[in-house]
């Protein structure tokens, strides 16, 4: 018995240095420090407005919620080193959510009703922000998910709100260029089974299908590699072209594969689509692919140049549309916390009012649902590089 | 009052220690290694979320539905599986488990990949306490008659069971059955607490946290399960403060504590022939080499 | 289209079987499903893609450096993760090795970042056709590779000293103890070998679907281990037979039934074979001793 304690207590022990020795990573979760000069400037009063982030951080869907963070993180220490909002401080917590909503809800919980933040910035999956909304609402937290694109997620939630495009419009929109810019008329369509993907699927299917022919839908997974059986199964279809209903790593290999089956046809993507890793990996077979998108780092405006020459020095790589609709949805939060103030219930009614906000990812607004209202350009692989068409 | 969190913590830890004892019910008192428990807890998860949904019966009734319905499958699947042994089964039980998910991921009714939205919050922590005194006294009364006996006896050696005049596979399935009746029950609690469920949050991994928590308390010890559901639901969140390294923690955490107690913090030091529970190394040197362990102290 | 889904299906195989082999080898001698050998697979794949991006080193070359150094960390693992509890159950070695996994791969995650990494292919992408199937050179190459290390694994087994002591070894570590082998340095070298392979297939896979991440090695790992106890698990034909059946079933189920249901066809076929073979397709069924 003695030695069941003895271990008891040594895991204990060990739990206790792991906690202590770790608390030093929440700083680095926030980035790097603000810097001596602008501690100096702090008055006393000056008020922390804690702005919590949930997303995976580790697990299969890391690489999108390391994004997330990472824009959110530019978005923050750009408040703080130029002193931006008179007064206020902002502080980021950043909880991983391990890619399991069950996990995401924990996270949510702790830093709603724990940490106290002022205003989260996630989840990064659909699912989360659903398994967080109904947290966030009874804790009267304001929430923005960068990225959940689920239909209705936040119908009924008036602390849940979210900036990123529809897929319905995004979908719609490019079946109707594919058919009346491109001239193409069989399609073929290839989504990853989760909501993002099936959702992609749905609109596309009914615009593309109204106006011309649909011949094959095929699905996979989140993080699958091999595309072999679903492409050799449209390569007998014949499609001009087909729509791949998913994130940017699958996309590449998809293309990559699809070239190697000998299957040249038009490729045609949403928003997950944007990410350098795109080129990377998909090297020259997503040359000519077609995609929507909310953010075009080519664009010349200032705001844009200003966040990826940022993304490139604090990170060392180029910004991914996850990391673009974060800093805009961070943005749109400080904005909130300029013009209402920075208790939860100000910065809700900030955020509700969101209209006509010239944002990286474009002019947003939110409507009364909490949804948003975004242009959709049409961005086209040229040369290793991505150039606006629309 | 407790923050909000702690409280979801703490209906958190109720819910695995349900999902954690009935799994040792299977593997640590049984011997039978599974790997699909959460397929189980998601099966009792949406029927009894469907059941509040669709037919709006009270809660009461769902919950009983959900580990019915759970039940059901676990008695399903235990009938031609259990004929398989050890590795053969808990690769079954994996594959089981994945179909599952699969089959929600794509099924109408289930909202597919979506997920299911709008379950009323009707799981309190009243709820989770008596759900929990209730398995666990049920799962009590099990093994301390003649069925408990039964289902150690083919743990320790199935055979031999088999020969005793044990009716195995009749009791094995009966193992599972309760296992998934129990499973099921931590579902509904599950589904009705975050009031949404999605099929991605019941894949292997999280049957393999189960497995974790059960071997990690003491395989055949009730008093295992509780503290193993307990610790490892707690210890993911103390390591939030960790941030980055959390995971990295973690991992290295469940490699130290199995090596400082490889038969778990409750375990007694187990000398069975049982294939699951032995280790098949230089088993007959065994004897000697505590001895010598013996010594070295 | 029924021969060019084979082939996929064969090439996707190959690679599972690769996989299985290093569970398989490490089950015959030790009875420890080894969980973080995904993991090494993942090391295997990070190693060649950094020789050959980072250090412009020969592809032939990276790889056989990759698969020196998975047999390291296969052998660190080994001595740090399972031995200490060689004496415990088999449950407590294979929470063990889930730790170890998890570890693993987080540490990846810190060092690597998330984001997927390329691997450009060295070889020329170029694509033999016939009438009605058509197949890349990087596939050739992983069957043929793929071919040589089964092949070379079953001479070190069958023929070698140290395979002959491993075979041993697997059938009764008492007697093979008694008989004056070295039971560790078998246990070292069987990690070695299994984590040379694995790290094989990371390397290929990663050419062949041109990317790397630390998250890469949890669903070919999951596969390689079902493959492993579908062939049977401790026998080396049985993985390789395993992994080929696998990758097969799932293409076929992807082509024919339904690609949302890949999966679950997948497992269905491999609950069914164990059904009219409980000990999988070459397993010999355990002796139970009374």
């Amino acid at each position: 018995m003695t030695k069941k304690i003895l271990s008891l207590l040594s895991v204990l022990l060990l739990l206790a240095i792991l906690v202590s020795s770790g608390c030093g990573g929440n700083d680095q979760a926030s980035g790097p420090d603000p810097g001596p000069a602008q501690e100096g400037e702090e008055t006393p009063e000056s008020t922390v407005v804690k702005v919590g982030m949930v997303g995976p951080l580790s697990g299969g869907a890391a690489t999108y919620g390391q994004s997330v963070r990472n824009g959110v993180e530019i978005a923050v220490n750009e408040v703080n080193e130029n002193n931006e909002i008179e007064g206020v401080v902002l502080e980021l917590l950043a909880e991983d959510s391990e890619g399991d909503w069950s996990k995401a809800a924990n996270a949510f919980s702790k830093l709603a009703e724990q940490d106290k933040v002022n205003v989260i910035v996630g989840g990064v999956l659909s699912s989360e922000s659903e398994a967080g909304g109904p947290i966030i609402m009874s804790a009267q937290i304001p929430t923005i998910s960068p990225s959940s694109t689920a239909t209705g997620l936040t119908v009924g939630n008036p602390y849940l709100f979210r900036n990123c495009l529809s897929d319905e419009v995004q979908a719609s929109q490019l079946a109707e260029y594919a058919v009346t810019e491109l001239g193409l008329s069989k399609f073929a369509i290839l989504y990853t089974n989760n909501d993002y993907g099936v959702a992609l699927k749905n609109a596309f299917e009914e615009t593309a299908g109204s106006l011309a022919e649909v011949l094959a839908v095929e699905a996979f997974m989140d993080n699958d590699e091999n595309f072999k059986p679903q492409l050799t199964n449209i390569q007998q279809q014949n499609p001009e072209a087909i729509f791949i209903a998913g994130y940017y790593t699958e996309a590449a290999k998809i293309a990559q594969q699809a070239k190697e089956q000998g299957l040249e046809v038009q490729l045609l993507g949403a928003d997950g689509f944007y990410s350098p890793v795109l080129v990377e990996i998909g090297a020259d077979a997503v040359e000519g692919a077609i995609f929507t998108a909310g953010f075009h780092s080519g664009d010349e405006s200032p705001a844009v140049q200003n966040f990826v020459t940022k993304y490139r020095e604090l990170f060392n790589e180029e910004p991914d549309m996850f990391a673009a609709q974060a800093y805009d949805a961070a943005r749109i939060v400080i904005e909130a916390i300029k013009t209402k103030g920075t208790t939860p219930e100000q910065i809700r009614e900030g955020i509700a009012e969101t209209e006509n906000f010239p944002g990286i990812t474009g002019n947003t607004s939110i409507d009364e649902e909490g949804d948003t209202i975004k242009d959709v350009l049409i961005l086209k692989v040229e040369g290793g590089a991505f150039d606006r068409i629309r | 009052m407790i923050s909000a969190y702690y409280l979801q913590i703490i209906i958190l830890v109720g819910i695995n220690i349900i999902m954690a004892s009935s799994l040792n019910l299977i593997t640590g008192f049984t011997g039978q290694l599974s790997i699909g428990h959460a397929a189980f807890m998601s099966v009792g998860a949406y029927a009894s979320a469907l059941v509040t949904l669709k037919l709006g019966l009270p809660f009461f009734v769902s919950l009983l539905c959900g580990g019915l319905v759970a039940a059901f499958f676990g008695i399903l699947i235990g009938i031609p599986t259990l004929k398989l042994k050890g590795d053969y089964l808990a690769i079954a039980t994996l594959g089981f488990g994945e179909i599952v998910r699969i089959v929600f991921l794509n099924l109408e009714i289930t909202g597919g990949a979506v997920g299911l939205r709008g379950i009323p919050k009707d799981t309190t922590l009243l709820w989770v306490i008596i759900s929990v005194l209730v398995t666990l006294f049920v799962l009590y009364r099990i093994i301390r008659s003649r069925v408990g006996r039964a289902l150690i006896a083919i743990r320790e050696d199935e055979t031999a069971a088999e020969s005793m005049g044990i009716n195995t596979t009749y009791y094995k399935i009966l193992a599972f059955g309760v296992g998934a009746f129990f499973a099921g029950l931590g579902g509904g609690l599950f589904s009705h607490y975050f009031r949404y469920i999605q099929p991605n949050s019941f894949g292997f991994l999280k049957s393999i946290e189960y497995l974790c928590m059960v071997v990690l308390g003491g395989l055949g010890n009730m008093w295992g399960s509780i503290i193993g559901a307990a610790a490892l639901t707690a210890i993911p969140e103390f390591l939030r403060a960790s941030a980055d390294y959390r995971q990295l923690f973690y991992g290295a955490i469940l490699v130290i504590m199995m090596r400082l107690r490889p038969q778990g913090i409750m375990g007694e030091e187990i000398l069975s022939k049982s294939n699951l529970t032995e280790s098949p190394f230089l088993s007959k040197l065994k004897l000697r080499l505590k001895k010598q362990k013996n010594q070295d102290i | 289209m029924f021969f060019q889904q084979l082939i996929n299906g064969i090439v996707l195989g190959s690679t599972y079987a690769l996989i299985a082999l290093g569970y398989t080898m490490v089950y015959g001698i030790i009875e420890l499903i080894n969980f973080a050998h995904g993991e090494i697979y993942m090391f295997g794949a990070f190693v060649g893609m950094i020789l050959v991006t980072v250090y412009q080193v020969p592809f032939f070359i990276a790889f056989f450096l990759a698969m020196a150094l998975a047999s390291l960390l296969g052998i660190t693992l080994e001595y740090l993760a399972y031995r200490p509890l060689r004496r415990s159950t088999r449950l407590a070695a294979l929470i063990s090795a889930i730790g170890a996994s998890i570890f693993l791969q987080n540490l990846a995650l810190l060092i690597m970042g998330s984001r997927p990494y390329s691997f450009p292919s060295p070889f020329v992408s170029k694509v033999y056709k016939t009438s009605f199937v058509t197949v890349s050179k990087v596939e050739v190459i992983i069957l043929i590779v793929s071919f040589l290390l089964m092949l070379g694994l079953t001479f070190l087994i069958q023929k070698t000293k140290i395979g002959i002591a491993m075979r041993a070894t697997a059938q009764d570590k008492d007697t093979a103890s008694l008989m004056g082998i070295n039971i560790n340095k078998v246990i070292t070298v069987t990690f070695a070998v299994g984590s040379a392979l694995g790290a094989a297939a990371g390397v290929m896979v990663g050419i062949y679907f041109r990317s790397v991440t630390p998250m890469m090695g949890l669903m070919p790992g999951l596969k390689g281990f079902v493959a492993a106890v579908l062939g049977g698990i401790g026998s080396i034909p049985g993985a390789m037979l395993g992994g080929l059946l696998l990758g097969i079933a799932e293409v076929m189920g992807a082509a024919y039934i339904s690609s949302q249901y890949r999966d679950a066809v997948a497992f269905a076929i491999l609950i069914i074979v164990l059904l009219f073979k409980p000990s999988g397709l070459i397993g010999s069924s355990l002796q139970e001793k009374v």
